[in-house]
C-alpha cells in the first residue's frame, strides 16, 4: 500500500505560507490534490515507481521541521556551483528563490522576475504539480526577448541542503522565448545533507515560432535524496527545442519531459544518459505529442544499471489525427551490469494519423562480446576493454550535447561516475 | 477507387435480413447467470461432480470481479444478465439442405477465398450429413489417431472418458481466477477440444477442429486444451478463413496448452467471426485468454495467428518460459477495417535458463478501426541466458484509422539479451502509383503490399492454410483504400 | 616460430578442425587456402584466441609456449595481430584511443615506457599516408560507419603500427577493388622481415600477385591436405579445388 499524505497537516503548511499573488492558486491546488491523491503502483504512469518513501518524507517534514524555519543553504557551495560552468545563474535553495540572483542574472534580451510579481494561471491536472503550486513560496519567470540570443546560457540552480532537518522543497519556472529567439537554459539540481529530502520541481517552457532552446538538465542529487520533475514544453512553428539529461545521483528520481508539437516544423531533439548504483531508482518517463504536422522528433535515452538497482524508460509518442508528415523516433539502449538490477521499458507508440514514419528500438543486454574480443586480440585486457566500451556508450549522448561549452564538464561528471561504478561491486 | 460497400460485409447483412439465423431453439436456458445456469449447464453434460464443483469455484469469484478497462478498446457496457449461457445445437430440419438453398453472395465469398466444395456446405451450415459422409471421413482420421494413441475429443468428452487428465491439467496454466473473462469462461464453458499427445508422439497429421464431430455451436465459450507428453509434438489449427456468422455477440474462450519436456506445440488460428458491418454496427466481442506453459526443458510452444473478424479482439496468446531452453514464439497478423478495433499481443515470461522468445507482430489499420499491439516481455531474475527478439509493425490504409503499441519490457536478469523494434508506415500514393504505372490495378497493388508486409507471419502458417489467409486479407481489406 | 601440431578444434558441436599441422618460421610468409568451409578461419580464430573455438586435441606452441594457455591480449602482448575477416564496429571508441592503448599495452608488457602523444601521432599519420588513408579516420570511430575497404585498410594499417611478430590476416583481401588491394599487399611486404613471419588466409590467388608467398598450404575438410610453393596458387586458380577435395578423399 501507498502511503497517503497528511492532508490536513499539509493545509496548515499551505495556510504558513508568505502571502502574495499565489495564495488563492494554492489553496486551489490543495482542493484538487484532495481530490486526486497521490498516485499510486495502480496508475499506469507510476506502474514501476511507488512514491511511498516520498510521501513518507513529506509527511515527516509536515509533522516536524515545516514548522520551523527553512534553513539557508551556505553561500559557499552556491557559489562553488556556480563557478562551475559561465552562466547567469539564477539560484532556488531550499525551495525558496534567491532574489539577488533575479537582480544578477538581467541581461541584454533576459528579463527575471518573480512568480509572484504578475498574477498566475495555472493548470491542476496532476497531483504532484498541485503539490508544488499549494507549497510553492515563489518562482520564477524568464522571459527571452524576440530575437534575442543571449551570451551565456542562463542556468537554474536547484540546490538543496539536508543537513540540518528533514526537507521538502518546491521549485517553479516559467520560461518562454520569443520569436526567433535562441537561448540556452540548464536545469542543474544538486543536493547535500543526511537528512532525507524530497525535492519537486516544475519547468514550464514556451518557444515561439522560429525559437530555439538549447537544454541541458543535470541531476546530482545525494544518494539519499529523492526527486520528481516535471518539463512540459511548448513549441511553435519551426521552433527548435534540444534537450538532453544526465541523471546521475538520487535514491528515488522521477523525471517526466512532456513535449507539445503545436506548430509545423517543430523539432524536437531530446536524448537522456541515466547512470545508476547502489540502491538507486531512477524513472524517466517521456511523452511527445504530435498535434500538428510536418514536425519531427528524435529521442534516444541511455542507460547503465550496476547493483541493486532499478531503472524505468517509458517514452510515449502520440500522433493525433491531421498530424500529417510527422516523424518520431524514439531509442532506448540499457546496459545490465548486476544481478540485482532492473530495467523496465515501454516504448510506446499511439497513432491516429496515416502520413506518418514513426520506430522505436529498445535493446537491454551487456557489452558487444565480439567487440571485447576485437579489443583484446588488439592487446587490452578484458576490464580495459569493459570500462572503454561502457564510457564509448555513455559518451555518444555526451555528444549530442547542444551547449558546446558543457561538454567538457559533462564528459567529467560522467567519467567520475563510472569510474565510481568501476570501482564498485559490477565486476568490471 | 471503388466506392461500393464492401461486398463481404454486405452480403453478411443481407443474410441477417433473410433471417437465416433463425428462431431461438427451445433448448436454450433463459438469460442471465447465477448458481442456477452454471449447474444446470453441468447437469446437462451429464458432468462429473469435481467439474461442477471446478466450475462453481470460477462463478465465485468472477462475481466478485470488475470487467477491465485498460485496453484500447471502448464498447458499450455488456450485460452479463442479457446473455442466455446455453443453448444446444441446431437439429439439421432448421438448416439449408443443399448449397442451392445459399445465398449465393455467400458462395461467391468462398469462391474468392478458395474454400474447397465439401467444405463450404459446412460453413454455410447446410446439415452435413446431407451433402458429404463426414462420419467417414472422420473415422479414417480417428483410427489413425487413435493408433498413434492421440486423445482427440470434445472437452465434453474428455471430461467424462478422460477425467484424471483432465483434473491435472484443466486450469493449470490458466487458472479460474486468471481474468475477468477466463473466469466467465470457466463457469459457462460450453465444449471445445481436448487433446493428448503421448509421450514421444509426433502427432501424424495436423489436427484441426475441422475433423471434430460435433464440434457446431461451440463458439461463445469455448474451452480447449491440449497436452503434449515428452517428447511428443503437433501441430493444431483453430478456425477458419471462411467468415463464421454465430448469434452470441460475446465470446470468451480459453486456451491452454501444456509442453512438457522436449515436446512442441505448434497452435494456428484463423480468427474470422463477424465484425460488424462498414459503421461498425453488430459484430463479435472476441475477448479470448490463450497460454501455453513450456513446462519442460527443451519444449517449445509457437502461435501463429491471423485475425481479421470480430468487431473487438482482446487477445494474448502467451508462453511460460519454465524449463530450461525452452522457445516461445508468436507470430501474428492483425487486420483491423471499418470500425474494428483489436487490442492484441503476448506475454512472454522467460523463468528457465536460457530461453528464447521470438514475436513478430504484424498490424494492418484500415477504415475507422484501431489496432494496438499489447506485449510483455519480462525475463524473471533467474533466467540466465534469455533472449527475446520483438519486431512490431504497423501498417496504416487511410487516415481515419489508429495504429498503437504498448509494449512492457521488464528484465531482471544481466546476461539477458532483449531487443525490440517497432515501425510504422503507410501505403505511399508513390508505391502505388509504381504499381499501377506498371499496369497493376490499385486494389492489386494494395493486395500485394499487404501481402509483402505480412509474409514473415504467413509462413509460418501449414502451407494449405497460408494461402486461404492471403486470399483472406485480401477480401478484408476490400474497398479499404479509396 | 609457430608450430601446430593435430590440431582438433570445434565450434558448438561441430568439429572443424580435425588434425591440422603446420609449422612457420621466421622470416616465412605461408599463404593458406581452400573453398569456403574448409577451416581457414577457424584457424585464425583459434590461433587468436576466439573462445567460441574449442580446442578438442592437438598443441599450438607460439616461440615454445603454449599458445592455448593465453588469453587473446596475452597474445596479442607476445606479438601475435589477427587481421579480421569481418572487423568489427566500435561506435564511440576512437581509432587513434584504441591504436594508442594497443601500443601502449604491447610496450608496457616489453618493458618499454609509454610513446608520448606527439610522437604517436607523427607514427600513425606516417602509416597513414604510406597506405593512403585519410588522417581524419584517426578520429573515427573504430570502423564505425566504414566501408568494406575502408575496414581492411583500417586493419592493415593497426597492424603497420603494432608491428607484431606474427601476423594472421584472415580474407583481407576479400571484396576490395584493385587500389585497396595493392595498399594491403605494401603494407604486408613492408612488415616482412627476417624476424617476423606472415599468414595470409585467402581464398583467391589474386593477393599473391602483390605478396610472394614462400608457402602455400591448401586446407580442405580441416586439414591441410596439400603443400607447395607459389605455383600451387596458379595450379588452384586455374584447376579449382575440386580435384584436390577428390584427391583427400582417394
Amino acid at each position: 500500500m501507498t502511503s497517503r499524505l497528511a492532508i490536513d497537516a499539509l493545509r496548515d503548511a499551505v495556510a504558513r505560507l508568505p502571502d502574495n499573488r499565489l495564495s488563492a492558486t494554492r489553496l486551489a491546488a490543495l482542493d484538487h490534490l484532495q481530490g486526486q491523491g497521490t498516485p499510486t503502483t495502480a496508475h499506469e504512469d507510476w506502474k514501476y515507481t511507488d512514491l511511498s518513501d516520498v510521501i513518507d518524507i513529506s509527511n515527516q517534514w509536515l509533522a516536524h521541521s515545516a514548522q520551523e524555519r527553512t534553513p539557508d543553504v551556505a553561500a559557499d557551495q552556491i557559489n562553488a556551483l556556480k563557478d562551475r560552468i559561465d552562466a547567469y545563474w539564477l539560484v532556488i535553495a531550499n525551495g525558496q528563490v534567491d532574489e539577488s540572483s533575479v537582480a544578477v542574472a538581467q541581461a541584454a534580451g533576459i528579463s527575471v522576475s518573480l512568480l509572484s510579481d504578475a498574477d498566475v494561471a495555472l493548470d491542476f491536472d496532476a497531483p504532484l504539480a498541485n503539490l508544488n503550486t499549494a507549497l510553492l513560496r515563489d518562482g520564477l519567470r524568464i522571459h527571452v526577448e524576440a530575437d534575442a540570443q543571449p551570451a551565456k546560457p542562463i542556468g537554474i540552480l536547484i540546490v538543496d541542503d539536508a543537513s540540518s532537518a528533514v526537507g521538502v522543497s518546491q521549485a517553479r519556472v516559467e520560461i518562454d522565448l520569443a520569436e526567433r529567439s535562441t537561448a540556452s537554459l540548464i536545469e542543474h539540481h544538486v543536493s547535500t545533507g543526511r537528512s532525507r529530502h524530497y525535492a519537486n520541481s516544475i519547468v514550464r517552457l514556451v518557444l515561439g515560432d522560429h525559437a530555439t532552446a538549447r537544454y541541458v538538465r543535470i541531476q546530482e542529487r545525494d544518494s539519499g535524496h529523492s526527486q520528481t520533475g516535471r518539463l512540459n514544453v511548448r513549441m511553435g512553428r519551426d521552433s527548435s527545442f534540444e534537450h538532453s539529461a544526465f541523471d546521475f545521483g538520487g535514491k528515488l528520481i522521477r523525471n517526466d519531459l512532456l513535449i507539445d508539437l503545436c506548430g509545423p516544423g517543430a523539432l524536437a531533439t531530446f536524448t537522456g544518459l541515466y547512470i545508476a548504483v547502489e540502491g538507486q531508482h531512477i524513472d524517466n518517463h517521456t511523452r511527445v505529442d504530435h498535434r500538428v504536422g510536418p514536425a519531427k522528433s528524435i529521442q534516444e535515452y541511455r542507460g547503465i544499471l550496476a547493483g541493486a538497482t532499478r531503472c524505468v524508460w517509458n517514452g510515449k509518442a502520440i500522433v493525433h489525427a491531421g498530424a500529417d508528415g510527422t516523424d518520431a523516433e524514439q531509442a532506448n539502449h540499457n546496459l545490465l551490469l548486476s544481478e540485482q538490477s532492473e530495467i523496465d521499458a515501454k516504448p510506446e507508440l499511439e497513432i491516429y494519423a496515416d502520413d506518418v514514419k514513426c520506430s522505436h528500438g529498445t535493446t537491454i543486454g551487456q557489452l558487444d562480446e565480439s567487440a571485447l574480443y576485437y579489443l583484446r586480440t588488439r592487446g587490452l585486457d578484458r576490464r580495459h576493454a569493459q570500462q572503454l566500451l561502457t564510457q564509448a556508450f555513455a559518451q555518444s549522448i555526451v555528444d549530442r550535447v547542444s551547449i558546446d561549452l558543457l561538454q567538457d564538464t559533462l564528459r567529467e561528471m560522467v567519467a567520475v561516475r563510472l569510474s565510481k561504478l568501476i570501482e564498485g561491486d559490477i565486476g568490471l | 477507387m471503388s466506392t461500393e460497400p464492401d461486398k463481404l460485409e454486405s452480403f453478411v447483412n443481407r443474410r441477417y435480413e433473410h433471417g437465416f439465423i433463425t428462431d431461438i431453439d427451445a433448448d436454450s436456458l433463459p438469460p442471465g447467470l447465477d448458481e442456477g445456469v452454471v449447474r444446470a449447464i453441468s447437469a446437462r453434460k451429464n458432468e462429473p461432480e469435481f467439474m461442477l464443483e471446478w466450475r462453481l469455484r470460477a462463478y465465485r469469484h468472477w462475481r466478485q470481479l470488475e470487467e477491465p478497462t485498460w485496453a484500447h478498446v471502448h464498447y458499450p457496457r455488456i450485460d452479463y444478465e442479457a446473455i442466455s449461457y446455453f443453448s444446444a445445437p441446431k437439429s439439421d430440419k432448421d438448416r439449408p439442405k443443399s448449397l442451392d438453398e445459399v445465398d449465393p453472395k455467400l458462395l461467391e465469398t468462398y469462391d474468392k477465398l478458395g474454400i474447397p466444395l465439401h467444405e463450404r456446405a459446412r460453413l454455410a451450415g447446410v446439415a452435413v450429413d446431407a451433402v458429404f459422409d463426414s462420419v467417414s471421413v472422420a473415422t479414417t482420421f480417428k483410427e489413425k489417431l487413435s493408433e498413434a494413441g492421440v486423445i482427440f475429443c470434445s472437452f465434453s468428452d474428455a471430461v467424462i472418458n478422460h477425467p484424471d487428465l483432465v483434473k491435472k491439467y484443466l486450469g493449470s496454466v490458466v487458472p479460474q481466477r486468471d481474468n475477468f473473462f477466463a473466469s466467465l469462461n470457466s463457469a459457462v464453458f460450453s465444449d471445445g477440444s481436448f487433446v493428448y499427445i503421448p509421450k514421444g508422439v509426433r502427432c501424424p497429421m495436423e489436427l484441426s477442429t475441422y475433423f471434430r464431430i460435433n464440434a457446431a455451436n461451440t463458439g461463445q465459450f469455448e474451452r480447449t486444451l491440449i497436452i503434449a507428453d515428452e517428447g511428443s509434438h503437433v501441430s493444431y489449427l483453430e478456425g477458419c478463413t471462411a467468415p463464421m456468422r454465430d448469434e452470441n455477440q460475446l465470446h470468451a474462450a480459453v486456451v491452454e496448452l501444456v509442453a512438457l519436456k522436449d515436446a512442441e506445440i505448434k497452435y494456428s488460428t484463423v480468427q474470422n467471426w463477424y465484425p460488424g458491418d462498414e459503421n461498425g454496427v453488430g459484430g463479435i466481442y472476441n475477448f479470448v485468454t490463450k497460454r501455453g506453459d513450456c513446462r519442460g526443458a527443451n519444449s517449445k510452444i509457437s502461435w501463429t495467428q491471423v485475425e481479421t473478424g470480430s468487431a473487438i479482439t482482446w487477445k494474448y496468446p502467451s508462453c511460460i518460459l519454465r524449463g530450461e531452453n525452452s522457445v516461445g514464439e508468436f507470430y501474428s497478423v492483425a487486420v483491423a477495417n471499418n470500425y474494428q478495433q483489436a487490442d492484441t499481443g503476448t506475454k512472454m515470461i522467460h523463468i528457465g535458463r536460457n530461453t528464447r522468445s521470438t514475436i513478430v507482430s504484424k498490424g494492418i489499420s484500415a477504415g475507422h478501426a484501431q489496432n494496438a499491439y499489447r506485449g510483455l516481455v519480462r525475463i524473471m531474475p533467474q533466467a540466465h541466458g534469455a533472449r527475446n527478439h520483438t519486431q512490431c509493425d504497423s501498417l496504416l490504409i487511410g487516415k481515419a484509422c489508429g495504429a498503437h503499441t504498448f509494449p512492457y519490457i521488464e528484465v531482471r536478469n544481466p546476461s539477458a539479451k532483449v531487443e525490440h523494434e517497432a515501425t510504422t508506415s503507410k501505403i505511399s500514393a508513390d508505391q502505388l502509383f509504381y504499381c499501377r504505372q506498371r499496369g497493376i490495378s490499385e486494389e492489386d497493388a494494395v493486395n500485394m503490399i499487404v501481402n509483402g508486409f505480412c509474409k514473415e507471419v504467413f509462413k509460418e502458417l501449414p502451407m494449405e492454410f497460408a494461402v486461404e489467409a492471403q486470399a483472406l486479407l485480401n477480401v478484408s481489406l476490400e474497398g479499404a483504400v479509396g | 616460430m609457430l608450430q601446430i601440431t593435430d590440431l582438433k578444434a570445434r565450434i558448438g558441436d561441430a568439429e572443424i578442425l580435425h588434425g591440422l599441422n603446420l609449422q612457420v618460421n621466421a622470416g616465412e610468409v605461408h599463404a593458406i587456402m581452400g573453398p569456403n568451409g574448409s577451416g581457414k578461419s577457424t584457424l585464425a580464430q583459434v590461433v587468436a584466441g576466439h573462445d567460441a573455438y574449442e580446442v578438442t586435441a592437438g598443441s599450438v606452441t607460439y616461440n615454445g609456449t603454449d599458445l592455448l594457455a593465453l588469453e587473446p591480449e596475452e597474445r596479442a602482448r607476445e606479438g601475435i595481430f589477427l587481421g579480421f575477416q569481418y572487423p568489427v564496429e566500435i561506435p564511440g571508441v576512437n581509432n587513434a584511443y584504441l591504436l594508442k592503448a594497443a601500443l601502449n599495452a604491447r610496450r608496457k608488457h616489453q618493458g618499454l615506457d609509454e610513446i608520448d602523444a606527439f610522437e604517436f601521432l607523427k607514427l600513425a599519420r606516417e602509416k597513414m599516408a604510406l597506405l593512403g588513408m585519410d588522417p581524419k579516420f584517426l578520429n573515427r570511430g573504430v570502423n564505425e560507419g566504414f566501408s568494406g575497404g575502408e575496414k581492411k585498410r583500417n586493419e592493415i594499417f593497426q597492424m603497420a603500427m603494432l608491428e607484431p611478430t606474427l601476423a594472421v590476416l584472415d580474407e583481407t583481401d576479400s571484396g576490395l577493388d584493385i587500389d585497396a588491394l595493392r595498399a594491403v599487399a605494401m603494407g604486408v611486404n613492408a612488415l616482412r622481415s627476417p624476424e617476423r613471419a606472415i599468414i595470409l588466409v585467402t581464398h583467391y590467388q589474386r593477393l599473391l600477385d602483390y605478396v610472394e608467398p614462400d608457402y602455400v598450404h591448401v586446407l580442405s575438410g580441416g586439414r591441410i591436405v596439400r603443400s607447395g610453393d607459389k605455383s600451387l596458387a596458379l595450379e588452384l586458380e586455374e584447376k579449382g579445388y575440386d580435384w584436390l577435395r577428390e584427391a583427400a578423399t582417394a
